[in-house]
């Protein structure tokens, strides 16, 4: 099944979803929003990236930051143009339903990053742990991407990429913290779990706030709803007076 | 008396702080955050502010907010219940969104600044555009006309300003247009049919608009209607902005224009359905001039005054307010460097300034220039690191040497003083290029900017040779002072000036006092006597997608991803050298693991 090197095995969990994958991406709407989203989170990381490169002190890391930008700013541009010519050959229905994306974002997608007040160590451990994510999705992407070679062919040359951004990241975590590199790696990967748990759950009450608040605009609503068109329609068009005096004193919020 | 103006929680963010009558600091909170349009509470901004002032929160006299939450909120609540059962979609993201935050903005900035919940105020947002452009403005009486996508309900206003020297100020507003009506929606609403993004691409409209024909400009005018009174309104079935978060245009405006354009697909102007985008655009440019240019000229007629202040970000229209300018009867227009939400940081504090305390009026300097100050040393340490070449020079020898890179066709980034305040680069934050060629604007989309080929670029020239090379009509160098207008290049020089002439003849000048920015100055002086030509092209310093930068590390970085040949920071010019990058260890490493 797998074509992969060994350091593009992908993760148990991430074997356990490609059936899910493999029917995510058999439609061409979902490949096309799948790829426009993931050159938004790459292109996303790449700045992030870049404002690493701003902000470190280190010469080295900060070359290394750069070339690693500019890569992802150009798998940003490969996941685009890739989805424009899929839309090409297909237009877009619509927004189809169900993406998958919460459980399964590319690149740095699970992740917010401060980087002004990380430290180098920490951002080192954090990218080499995304970027290892990211290069057993990507695997499985590309293995499922059997019927659109160009598609996969877009995932093989980004996962050559993430494997250089792996290497380096965990190379120059140990030449940065010598001693307490395995340390940083495992308070990147709580710190990561953490970000999960945050993302399931900010999704979650999203989720039951949107509903309470849709049956309150069901239940609730429909009498204001039928004064406020009312009111609406006495209203004239054109100008408004502003009455003097009106909006003078700034104590108020309304 | 220290008074925080703050704008927030729609696009742009950005923090003013006004000391003693006069401002001292404003910046936008994406320059420093580096993220495009941050709309996020400009915490940033907030402490560079204070820290350029050198005081504490607590020092603070008054924090005002540009705009009233709950007021805002009024509206929000007001449009879903009208558009009900339309609006189901919407309401729970609506609600969530002001109720998350938004609606609280005095608890947010008394935590945020540990202030007292009574020194929080509030302006309306229009109240904050006309004060921004009006006490901004170096004139003691005038007009003044704010308009955008929307406020708190108002969406375009007009009435007047007075102020005395050393005296009391006033600001009247006579009357406005509310939401749903609205010219920045209408404009917006095109923006977004046309694939680019609301808030941000609407000035890629302009650009387009120069190479299409207005011929559809009655369909457009079916979308808006002018009212007995000599306003405007919107049809609304036209439009699904004010009843979902979808979509701004309905089925209807479709039926009438034809599909939308899909914003992965670039305009292809040689086709029939660019050239339909093309003319989509130019119509819509058209209505919004014919209908600011009736609203100034009745304004004109009922106020008298010869100067208008234009305020919001509708006054970032340069074609439209270049025609405002010749037709409505107004001699000058003052548009303000930021005339869109951030400016309202500024307005915010100079309005609760001179009206809520009564503070008398002061002169202001007359510059864009409030952000912090790049350090040319910072830029030596990095480029040294990286093996670049790296010269520090005094201003003449520098000035010189920089003409010379420019007159051999090499692009420069130029970063000097403090930054700019606005979304214009008007001298301390530009890549400069010579601006005779074609291919010198090809080569800037191509490698530089990453944009398309249909926007235009800006040149900048000295005041005092301005009209040999543009026409530009009597008042027309005030707007062009903060590249507010766009006029014509003069016939005959438009095949020497080609970088910077857009496909109708017309540039968006930036006519620049030397007292303003004096090295640009000296260097355009320097560039003319080498090329007989004193103007240079001027655009801003970032790259596509990406904020204006700020200190020397981030004109560094931009410099290092792209093909700016020279950079130049303060006294420091450096030279980028293609071997540098490979004397790195990068290529190496990435052989080794790869």
């Amino acid at each position: 099944m797998y074509s992969a090197r060994p350091h593009e095995r992908p993760t148990a969990f991430d074997r356990m979803l490609i059936p899910v994958q493999r029917w995510i991406w058999s439609d061409a709407d979902r490949r096309v929003q799948k790829l426009l989203r993931f050159s938004e989170t790459e292109t996303d990381g790449g700045r992030d990236i870049l404002r690493a490169a701003e902000v470190t002190s280190d010469p080295l890391l900060r070359r290394l930051y750069l070339e690693h930008a500019i890569d992802e700013f150009r798998h940003g541009v490969l996941f685009r143009h890739r989805a424009a010519a899929l839309l090409k050959v297909s237009p877009c229905r619509s927004n189809s339903g169900f993406q998958g994306d919460w459980l399964t974002p590319g690149g740095h997608g699970l992740d917010d990053l401060q980087v002004d007040g990380e430290s180098d160590s920490d951002m080192l451990a954090f990218l080499h742990l995304s970027e290892k994510a990211a290069a057993s999705r990507f695997t499985v992407y590309r293995d499922v991407m059997q019927h659109d070679p160009p598609t996969r062919a877009v995932f093989e040359e980004i996962l050559h990429d993430e494997t250089f951004h792996m290497n380096y990241t965990l190379t120059q975590l140990a030449r940065v913290e010598p001693k307490r590199h395995r340390r940083h790696l495992w308070r990147a990967r709580l710190s990561r779990l953490w970000k999960v748990y945050l993302r399931l759950a900010t999704g979650l009450s999203g989720i039951l706030g949107s509903m309470l608040l849709t049956i309150q605009y069901f239940v609730l609503l429909p009498p204001f709803a039928w004064l406020a068109k009312r009111a609406a329609r006495r209203e004239l068009s054109g100008w408004t007076i502003v009455s003097p005096g009106g909006s003078e004193s700034l104590d108020r919020q309304y | 008396m220290n008074i925080l103006g703050i704008s927030a929680h729609y696009h742009d963010s950005a923090a003013a702080l006004v000391v003693d009558s006069v401002p001292v600091c404003a910046v936008q909170e994406e320059r420093l955050s580096r993220h495009k349009g941050d709309p996020a509470f400009p915490l940033l901004a907030i402490e560079s502010c204070l820290q350029h002032a050198g005081i504490e929160p607590n020092e603070l006299d008054a924090v005002v907010f540009y705009e009233r939450p709950m007021l805002k909120f009024d509206r929000i609540l007001t449009c879903a219940l009208r558009a009900f059962p339309q609006s189901w979609r919407a309401f729970p993201k609506a609600m969530k969104n002001s109720l998350g935050e938004k609606v609280w903005m005095r608890g947010i900035i008394s935590s945020h600044l540990g202030v007292p919940g009574r020194k929080v105020l509030f302006t309306e947002h229009h109240q904050s555009h006309a004060a921004a452009a009006f006490l901004t403005a170096p004139t003691c009486r005038a007009a003044i006309m704010t308009a955008d996508a929307v406020g708190e309900w108002a969406t375009l206003s007009v009435g007047d300003g007075e102020r005395l020297a050393n005296g009391p100020t006033t600001i009247r507003r006579f009357r406005e247009i509310r939401f749903p009506h609205s010219l920045g929606m209408l404009y917006s609403t095109f923006t977004a049919y046309l694939g680019f993004k609301v808030n941000e691409d609407e000035y890629k409209v302009m650009g387009l608009a120069a190479y299409g024909q207005p011929t559809l400009v009655e369909q457009v005018r079916k979308l808006i209607r002018r009212t007995p009174d000599g306003a405007f309104a919107l049809d609304l079935n036209y439009f699904e902005f004010h009843t979902t978060a979808e979509r701004c245009y309905s089925s209807r405006f479709i039926e009438l224009f034809g599909p939308s354009r899909n914003p992965y697909e670039p305009i292809d102007l040689d086709t029939a359905e660019g050239q339909r985008f093309a003319d989509c655009a130019a119509s819509v440019q058209r209505v919004l001039e014919d209908t600011l240019v009736q609203l100034a000229r009745a304004l004109h007629e009922e106020t008298g005054l010869p100067d208008l202040c234009l305020g919001g970000g509708v006054a970032l229209n340069g074609v439209a307010n270049a025609r405002i300018l010749a037709e409505s009867g107004f001699e000058r227009v003052f548009v303000p460097p930021a005339p869109g939400d951030a400016g309202c940081a500024i307005g915010a504090a100079l309005y609760c300034d001179r009206i809520c305390f009564g503070n008398p009026d002061r002169d202001l300097p007359d510059h864009p220039f409030w952000g912090p100050s790049v350090d040319g040393s910072e830029l030596a340490r990095l480029a040294r690191e990286d093996g670049h070449f790296v010269e520090d020079c005094y201003d003449d020898a520098l000035i010189d040497q920089i003409a010379d890179d420019l007159a051999a066709d090499r692009i420069v980034g130029w970063m000097e003083g403090a930054l700019e305040f606005g979304p214009r680069a008007l001298g301390h934050r530009s890549i400069l290029a010579a601006p005779h060629t074609t291919e010198m604007r090809d080569r800037l989309n191509r490698e530089i900017k990453y944009r398309e080929p249909f926007r235009p670029f800006a040149p900048v020239v000295p005041i005092e040779v301005a009209a040999r090379y543009f026409d530009i009509p009597p008042g027309g160098t005030r707007l062009a002072r903060f590249m507010s207008g766009v006029f014509p290049v003069r016939r005959e020089w438009r095949s020497r000036l080609q970088a910077i002439t857009h496909v109708d003849g017309t540039a968006r000048v930036q006519v620049l006092e030397p007292a303003m920015a004096p090295r640009l100055h000296a260097l355009l002086e320097a560039y003319g006597q080498r090329t007989g030509i004193p103007v240079l092209l001027n655009t801003s310093f970032n790259l596509a997608g990406e904020p204006i930068v700020n200190r020397a590390v981030e004109g560094y970085s931009t410099f290092l991803r792209c093909r700016i040949d020279v950079l130049v920071a303060g006294e420091t010019r450096v030279l980028k050298r293609t071997s540098a990058m490979t004397k790195t260890p990068v290529n190496t490493l990435k052989k080794e693991v790869a």
